[in-house]
């Protein structure tokens, strides 16, 4: 067993070596707003924070999170970000955009009025395949309303 | 998939010698997941490493995140630079700097399990394939490009790494494979990368050509480092190994494939460039 | 009233003649521009859901006793099973059931390409099923590949036969022109990477089944798998809420399909069946490479003699020969006109529709090809293009229900005009320049379609038809067209689709047809509730029908009086309203197309071959947009998959074993955020005045189409330098520098 701190909740979860966070996180907690698009750490559409950094919940292992705080989407469904984005049309099939979310908030948390360059470099490992990164960028220039 | 058990060991200094450490782990989680590296024991040493920048006389933490490094005011330019550059915000805020100096090839060949010389077979598929990535310096028996940005800002810095055993100048850490050793680290069973040290530079950069402006490995980078009258070159994803240049003019002497030749012109082009902007 | 037609319908590019019930389209147009919510922006109706990461989609579906499949895909491009042995994986940990060719037919003997399904089982979990495939006793013969198509085409292995097609006499015109320019356009295999990967989950209740699926039609799947499976249509539920992404791909129900319903049928429990992302790069389908020979002949003031082109597309192992002649047919009304497109037959993944299928490669070599001529004749690009317009179909000489193009033109102008300052601002080894390239496409949807209407007694309104949202934002333009209809703000519209069980016959939407398929279905449908809400009203309130219509969610009449619509439908408690309408039929006679341009302005740096895409003017005429928001997002992720196609993305094969080596996406690499221009999108917004009551024609495929040439030709422009290959890789960009270098010594 192990215990695994998520959205401020604790929760005991079970899983062998190579379980990774991922799974956990969709197939025994639910929180199926985290999604797995490429599951080898390299799209992005996974990202979860770690103590507030953002982490690639596919490669991340269940036995190696430890102590760390797990925030996922369901965790900021409040968060200004998520009506920014709808606002700004940063949703196309939205398939990418839970992590997106996370993405940008980590980036604000840290600079709550990023300038362009700033949100091309911290969103670069979120890739969306609609091309919907004018919108993300108007969405998180914006998200203060 | 190999891993049978993942531990948290008491120090760093007795691992096993077939313990496999794992402390970002977004390159060896995949790996061992795909069966490329075998990994019975995983030791997770995330927690146990040094993390963060030591100032003057400049000293890094092994367990110190890209992340960590990219926001540093200690780091020198080439570091810091080649931290920014170096894949995606999410893999800087996982990988450390000691996990990145040993990460593997991105050679498609080797990930995708095709039994290449650097598998343990008896020849380079690049070579006689799609080898666009690949390697201009040593391109026998392998041809793979060694992926690390960081690793070429840290050699032209003239980094030391220190291990759980030794001190070694970076440059000593890697190795060609050879025909009865496969392998392009130093390092032994159960050794670790604790701390590197560098001497802060006159001045220093890094440039990188890639295929994308961002996330994606370098087709070419290039570090420079000025010491007083003296600037040292390294060249990342140009040979299976971060690629210490002597002289531009080594530049003449590369033996590329025939579908990386493009990146000699480009070497060339970034080399002036750097020199450049450290003079 | 309901009447037979025999009509042409088009899907991407492919017409098939069918005959087909339609009811007329009776309503009077809508004026053009913005209305109270057509023609506004809107933020996507089901934005939050998605946001916040609580729609479902086919991926996160968990049914109660839920299998996992795995599939055994050839590792190999070209194999022959020889032995099969099940035994040891049935042994495994979990392991449910599985099956080998004969089984089921999607499994094969013979691997035409790596990654074709050879066997698959079903396990407790994903990792048990994957783990036991390794168990499974596989002994493969290995057969050649096959990989370059020409010369597959020399040996004659075709896909099909040649498509030829001409016009007038190439020979005459090429003799009458004072210029002629040849050339040869490459295209590369890209790969669709829509981040759900294709998947679904099959569920047998008696004879019933439910495929839950990741697709972009869901009628197809339900005509296809019932089809395959031997059972009346009816018995087949198909179910898509919401779904990552298809570009094209996910049109058939897909090998994936049928093995979760075999498995599921064997075990009595639900199956799953997805892919992995290096699965979805093997076998999911791709846009085939091309090798384009064109030549172009002109007289001295411009215009167009001769064209001729022969395509040869790198098909596959199966799918089909996408139109790459398409828009040298369509393009420009030049008089003499021959093409021949030839399908290779390869050991490779079978090609499948990826947004504007042919026409994305046709138009990279046409326009490439059209601004090496205007270069040869001195003459300015866009003024080529203008005089070399087409009035009618240039194929069949058809009346256009609609063409703008020399409006698109017009307002290019100004984007055109800052080629001076953006070459004037070229610095160090940095060369700046402007590209334009033009675009022709299909778009205009057909019927059948069919929607329903249901108004409460709250004055709430939802929108019924088992159509689906594949992230295009259809959900929301049908919200906005059901609102306008019935004057409501569009608080108050509900969709419901994404389910076969939930609504009538909705449209594919592949080919940019689903709004101009099902747009004017829903605006009839809604037509239909609101005479109903006016009927009530009118005898309750004693006043006369004609004088009464609804607005600002009120019943209004003409003398100034006005009702809230909750005191009509209140009047129900639960009975409800309820509106049916069709799409009607196209133009008879008539051709419908959309038509636009695109200006590119580039940087690129001559010693180390990188190109960076600093801005794109997309001008469309795509009849009338329904939501200006969303369509400005279609345009921007048109143009950003257009610069993937153009300057990173190429699925590499290794010559050797034709296994695939950029499966992974750090290997194959799509556009980041950092890669993308500062994008300005025009649309003309000019209703079709022929096509249906709402005059919108699709925007999804338009804007990928001429990308790739408006690039190259900036790229020319900048630098003087000929890319006549995709993707323009630093190697490639190096290569023409080195070529207009030495072009230049030679003069």
């Amino acid at each position: 067993m192990t215990e695994l701190l998520v959205n401020g909740g604790r929760h005991e979860v079970h899983g062998s070596v190579l379980t990774t966070l991922a799974e956990v996180l969709r197939g025994h907690l639910g929180l199926t707003g985290t999604k797995v698009a490429c599951g080898e750490g390299h799209c992005g559409a996974c990202t979860v924070l770690l103590d507030g950094a953002p982490a690639l919940a596919c490669i991340t292992l269940l036995e190696a999170v430890g102590e760390r705080e797990v925030t996922t989407i369901e965790g900021l469904r409040d968060h200004p970000l998520v009506d920014a984005f709808v606002r700004a049309d940063a949703v196309q099939c939205g398939f990418c955009t839970p992590g997106q979310i996370v993405s940008a908030a980590a980036l604000v948390r840290e600079t709550p009025a990023p300038t362009r360059e700033q949100v091309r470099h911290a969103m670069a490992g979120n890739l969306c395949r609609c091309g919907t990164y004018p919108k993300i960028e108007e969405a998180i220039s914006t998200w203060q309303g | 998939m190999s891993a049978r058990t993942l531990s948290r060991p008491a120090s760093l200094e007795a691992l096993d010698e077939t313990a496999v450490p794992l402390a970002g782990g977004t390159d060896l989680v995949p790996l061992v997941r795909d069966g490329l590296v075998e990994a019975e024991t995983l030791v997770d040493v995330r927690s146990l490493l040094p993390r963060g920048v030591e100032p003057g006389g400049i000293g890094i933490g092994a367990g110190t995140t890209l992340a960590d490094l990219e926001r540093s005011g200690e780091v020198p330019d080439a570091l810091r630079e080649a931290c920014r550059l170096a894949a995606s915000p999410q893999l800087r805020a996982m990988g450390t700097i000691g996990g990145n100096l040993l990460q593997a090839t991105r050679c498609w060949y080797w990930r995708l399990a095709f039994p290449c010389y650097l598998h343990g077979g008896d020849r380079c598929h690049a070579r006689e394939g799609e080898h666009r990535e690949h390697a201009i310096f040593a391109v026998e028996p392998c041809a793979s490009a060694h992926p690390s940005d960081p690793a070429a800002a840290l050699l032209a810095l003239g980094a030391v790494v220190e291990t759980t055993r030794r001190r070694l100048p970076l440059a000593e850490l890697y190795r060609l494979p050879t025909e009865d050793d496969r392998r392009l680290t130093t390092l032994a069973g159960g050794e670790l990368i604790l701390r590197l040290r560098l001497e802060e530079p006159d001045a220093s950069v890094y440039l990188k050509a890639m295929d994308r402006q961002r996330w994606s490995f370098p087709l070419v980078g290039v570090a420079a480092a000025r010491y007083g009258e003296e600037t040292r070159l390294a060249l990342a994803g140009v040979a299976p190994i971060p690629w210490a240049l002597g002289s531009p003019a080594d530049l003449d002497a590369a033996t590329p494939l025939p579908g990386t030749a493009y990146k000699v012109d480009i070497a060339r082009a970034l080399v002036g460039r750097a020199l450049a902007a450290v003079r | 009233m309901a009447r037979l037609i025999r009509t042409e319908k088009e899907v991407e590019g492919r017409y098939t003649e069918q005959w087909i019930v339609v009811e007329e389209d009776p309503l009077d147009r809508w004026p053009e521009g913005p209305l109270e919510v057509v023609g506004r922006p809107a933020a996507r109706v089901d934005g939050l859901q998605r946001a916040r990461g609580e729609a479902r989609y086919t991926a996160d579906l968990a049914l109660p006793g839920m299998l996992h499949a795995a599939v055994l895909r050839s590792p190999h491009a070209h194999a022959r099973v020889r032995r099969l042995d099940f035994a040891p994986a049935l042994e495994a940990p979990g392991v449910r059931a599985a099956v080998g060719p004969g089984d089921c037919d999607v499994l094969v003997e013979e691997a035409g390409y790596q990654g074709a399904p050879v066997a698959a089982l079903a396990a407790d979990t994903f990792s048990e099923a994957q783990a036991a495939l390794a168990r499974v006793g596989v002994e493969w013969e290995v057969l050649e590949p096959l990989l370059d198509p020409d010369e597959a085409v020399s040996r004659g292995e075709l896909i099909e036969e040649a498509s030829r097609y001409e016009r007038g006499d190439v020979e005459r015109g090429l003799a009458e022109a004072d210029v002629v320019v040849e050339a040869e356009y490459r295209t590369a295999t890209v790969l669709h990477n829509a981040l759900e990967t294709h998947q679904a989950v099959c569920e047998w209740e008696g004879d019933e089944l439910t495929v839950y699926i990741s697709t972009q039609w869901i009628w197809g799947v339900r005509k296809d798998v019932a089809k395959r499976l031997g059972l009346p249509p009816d018995k087949v539920r198909v179910v898509c809420e919401y779904m990552g992404g298809g570009f094209g791909a996910k049109i058939d129900p897909g090998d994936h399909t049928y093995l979760a319903a075999e498995l599921a049928r064997r075990t009595g429990r639900p199956v799953r069946c997805a892919l992995t992302r290096r699965e979805e790069n093997l076998a999911s389908g791709n846009r085939h490479a091309t090798v384009q020979r064109l030549r172009a002949g002109a007289k001295a003031d411009g215009t167009l003699t001769a064209l001729e082109g022969e395509f040869t597309m790198a098909v596959g192992w199966d799918g089909f020969v996408s139109s790459t002649a398409g828009p040298m047919k369509m393009l420009y009304g030049c008089e003499n006109v021959r093409t021949v497109e030839l399908g290779a037959k390869l050991t490779t993944g079978p090609n499948d529709a990826f947004r504007a299928p042919g026409f994305v490669e046709g138009t990279f070599g046409l326009e490439r090809l059209l601004d090496e001529l205007a270069a040869k004749l001195e003459l300015d690009p866009l003024e080529l293009r203008r005089r070399n317009g087409a009035d009618a179909d240039p194929v069949d000489g058809r009346p256009f229900s609609a063409k703008n193009l020399a409006e698109c033109y017009r307002r290019a102008e100004p984007h055109w005009a800052r080629r001076g300052e953006v070459r004037a601002r070229s610095e160090g080894p940095w060369r700046r320049g402007v590209g334009l390239a033009s675009q022709v496409w299909y778009g205009g949807g057909g019927p059948p379609s069919y929607a329903w209407v249901r108004v409460g007694s709250d004055g709430r309104a939802t929108v019924l038809t088992a159509m689906q949202d594949i992230g295009t934002g259809t959900r929301t333009a049908m919200a906005q067209i059901a609102a306008e209809e019935l004057g409501l703000p569009l608080e108050r519209l509900s969709v419901s689709l994404g389910d076969s069980s939930r609504g009538p016959y909705a449209a594919i939407s592949a080919g940019s047809s689903t709004t101009p398929s099902m747009g004017p279905a829903v605006r009839a449908a809604a037509a239909d509730a609101a005479r109903q809400i006016v009927e009530i009203a009118a005898q309750r309130f004693e006043v006369e029908e004609r004088v009464l219509s609804l607005r600002g969610g009120r019943v209004v009449s003409e003398d100034g009086k006005s009702w809230a619509l909750e005191d009509v439908t209140g009047l129900l408690e639960d009975g409800q309203i309820l509106g049916k309408g069709s799409r009607g039929p196209n133009p008879a006679g008539m051709r419908v197309l959309t038509f636009g341009v695109q200006v590119a302005e580039v940087a690129v740096d001559v010693e180390t071959g990188e190109v960076r895409v600093e801005r794109i003017a997309a001008i469309h005429d795509v009849g009338r947009v329904v939501n200006p928001l969303g369509a400005s997002s279609q345009v921007e992720g048109g143009i950003i998959q257009g610069i993937g196609h153009t300057l990173s993305e190429q699925r590499l094969l290794d010559p050797g074993s034709g296994r695939a080596l950029t499966v992974t996406l750090d290997a194959y690499k799509l556009p980041t955020i950092a890669d993308v221009p500062e994008i300005v999108t025009e649309l003309l917004d000019v209703p079709d005045g022929h096509l249906t009551s709402l005059g919108s024609k699709g925007l999804g495929e338009p804007p990928i189409i001429p990308t790739a040439a408006a690039i190259a030709n900036a790229i020319r422009d900048a630098t003087g330098a000929d890319v006549r290959s995709l993707p323009i890789t630093r190697e490639e960009m190096l290569r023409a520098l080195r070529e207009a270098r030495e072009r230049a010594y030679a003069l």
